[in-house]
């Protein structure tokens, strides 16, 4: 049985495309719109995070309630590091994603779990991590939480503190990220996580440690929500534990990935920037308090009638519009 | 300090009872659907916002919202159950995505309709003291205990007893086996979520009659009921009852002895441990490492 190598990258118009909008276009059309501006950059944020939960699920087969624990995890870590010991803010956001995944190492444990199981133990986690955040005050603060955080500082010539700085930033690591992401799909790992989506007994038996795969796919993942902490930390300057490790960084993310197609690597993004916005755009403006009915309807939705997303559905419809050309 | 702990011990006892009636509802569904109802502590909430509604509406105390708390709850539960029989594939995993969405619209729903404060009785008829030897307790706390032990009790009859009732455990212990014997599953499953249901309206007006309620809350009762099935293993009554308490003794203790911030830390604790030194639970026998 062969099977093509999905994920593999190619470097064909439409990503180049991608990236003309991403860094000319988006920049210059929005950049003087501060309010639009910092929604993108809040939609990017969301959208990495939507994107490490959709890599967990994807190549690990790990549904999380719990990645709030690695959000808050890295901004606090991050906002700590740069506010109490004075570590440069670049270097904080790295850090941020190692105490990210210092938290996903003490969760390994719940590896040996299934469905469920697995889905409320890392859930039991984001509790306790946001409990510890409130509790322990002499290090984060406590309830009152960390104020004067740092703002991403000027670097050749350019104030990264602005919100084009800031959507810049973000920008570059989602695609990094998905860049990431698409690598180890396409490689052995990626081939062998996909085995083991189908049938882990199975894939154990030709040599695979599966338990170390999945290990491996839990820590990435909560490095990259922890990065994405660590940004959102340094954009808004504010930290309170209520806000960081709010149950919302989990379900807007789920909300995205699951619209946009969590078993894709764009879905989860695009999904992010459609949800997002229509929700602070559109929804909050119908209904002030309670507009996340509509995440939840969306959800819904979604997993009755299309459970693989958005983008796979679409798929089809563009590749037809293409196919005339491609016989010319 | 003796008696502070055993007041603690009293009360987490007393409180255990809505508790396991809330468990008892998660395992129910877990039992014939093998789906976790994430959604299932915003149908308790929503219950005790009948119970406020009706106080503060008609001005009748929480008690006589039980009929119309057992309706709208059922009615409710019958939509969830709908829902996830209309997943295609991937149940397992879409089923919690599902009804975590279901969570997020009923606890928005809530808050839409009532608003985000915190509520709870004005009754001073359930909230008088009552005192049982050297243990102290509110009126209400003592009620819903005895209506939750004789709740506990006709379910048990249910289940051993009734048609129904063992076509339950039947569909819980061996699907296609029950169906070879002429049970239709899908009406099972139905049947388990009305008792969920009703069981979840009773657990509902006791929280309000004796506690605070607030529209964020019903994540943490679905947390709560899944932390006491880990603790009890599913498929005993008893067994429920005693995780329910023992959650409810450990949540009291933890207030008397540290803080009441640290409430949610001593069920989460107990869980993950129990969780990890015995994946099977206290009682049961139910799978859960992969």
């Amino acid at each position: 049985m062969s099977r093509k190598p999905r994920g593999q990258l190619k470097f064909n118009s439409t990503l180049v495309a991608l990236l003309v909008a991403g860094y000319g276009v988006v920049p210059f059309a929005l950049g003087a719109n501060n309010y639009i501006m910092s929604m993108v950059v809040a939609a990017l944020v969301i959208g990495g995070v939507a994107l490490s939960w959709a890599l967990l699920g994807n190549l690990g087969g790990m549904i999380s309630f719990g990645h709030s624990a690695f959000f808050g995890v890295g901004a606090y870590v991050s906002a700590l590091a740069t506010v109490k010991l004075g570590v440069p803010v670049f270097a904080g956001l790295a850090l941020g994603g190692v105490g990210a995944v210092l938290a996903s190492i003490v969760m390994l444990p719940v590896l040996r779990l299934r469905g469920p199981y697995f889905a409320l133990a890392i859930l039991a986690y984001a509790h306790i991590f946001r409990i510890l955040a409130t509790e322990w005050r002499s290090v984060t603060g406590g309830a009152g939480g960390v104020a004067g955080i740092p703002a991403f500082p000027s670097m050749l010539g350019f104030d990264f503190g602005t919100k084009m700085g800031a959507y810049l930033i973000a920008l570059t690591l989602v695609l990094g990220f998905a860049f990431v992401y698409a690598r180890i799909r396409a490689s052995y790992f990626g081939l062998a996580l996909r085995a083991m989506h189908d049938s882990e007994d199975a894939t154990r038996m030709v040599g695979v440690n599966s338990t170390m795969l999945k290990a491996a796919m839990l820590m990435l993942s909560a490095f990259m929500a922890g990065v994405f902490g660590a940004v959102n930390a340094h954009y808004i300057n504010f930290l309170e534990p209520d806000y960081a490790f709010n149950a919302l960084w989990v379900t807007l993310p789920i909300v995205a990935a699951i619209f946009g197609g969590y078993r894709t690597i764009s879905g989860p993004v695009i999904g992010a920037l459609v949800v997002y916005l229509a929700d602070q755009l559109v929804f909050k403006a119908v209904m002030p308090t309670g507009h996340q009915l509509v995440l939840g309807v969306l959800l819904v939705v979604m997993i009755v009638f299309s459970p693989s997303g958005l983008m796979p559905s679409l798929k089809p419809l563009l590749k037809k519009r293409t196919a005339p050309h491609a016989r010319t | 300090m003796t008696e502070l702990i055993l007041q603690a011990l009293y009360s987490g006892l007393l409180q255990g009872g809505s508790y396991a009636l809330i468990a008892l509802g998660l395992a129910l569904v877990f039992g014939t659907m093998k789906v976790i109802n994430l959604a299932h502590g915003e149908l308790v909430l929503l219950a005790a916002y009948v119970a406020y509604a009706v106080e503060s509406g008609l001005g009748l105390g929480p008690m006589f919202a039980i009929p119309i708390a057992l309706v709208l709850v059922c009615i409710a539960a019958l939509l969830v159950c709908f829902v996830i029989s209309r997943i295609q594939r991937d149940r397992e995993i879409n089923s919690l995505i599902l009804t975590y969405g279901i969570g997020v619209i009923l606890t928005n729903l809530i808050l839409l309709v009532w608003h985000a404060d915190v509520r709870s009785t004005n009754s001073t008829w359930l909230q008088e003291a009552f005192v049982v030897g050297p243990f102290y307790s509110m009126r209400s706390e003592l009620i819903f205990f005895g209506v939750s032990i004789a709740l506990m009790m006709a379910l048990w009859w249910w289940l051993s007893r009734s048609w129904y009732g063992r076509a339950v455990r039947a569909v819980a212990s061996n699907r296609d086996a029950a169906k070879l014997m002429g049970i239709d599953p899908g009406r099972t499953e139905l049947v388990s979520f009305i008792v969920a249901g009703m069981l979840a309206a009773f657990a509902g007006v006791a929280l309000y009659s004796y506690g605070v309620i607030q529209p964020a809350y019903g994540g943490a009762l679905t947390v709560k009921a899944f932390i006491i099935t880990v603790l009890a293993g599913i498929g005993s009554i008893p067994g429920v009852l005693f995780g329910a308490v023992l959650l409810g003794v450990a949540e009291a203790l933890t207030v008397t002895l540290a803080s009441s911030a640290l409430q949610e830390l001593a069920g989460m604790t107990l869980f993950l441990l129990v969780l990890f030194v015995m994946p099977n639970g206290l009682f049961g026998a139910a799978q859960r490492r992969g």
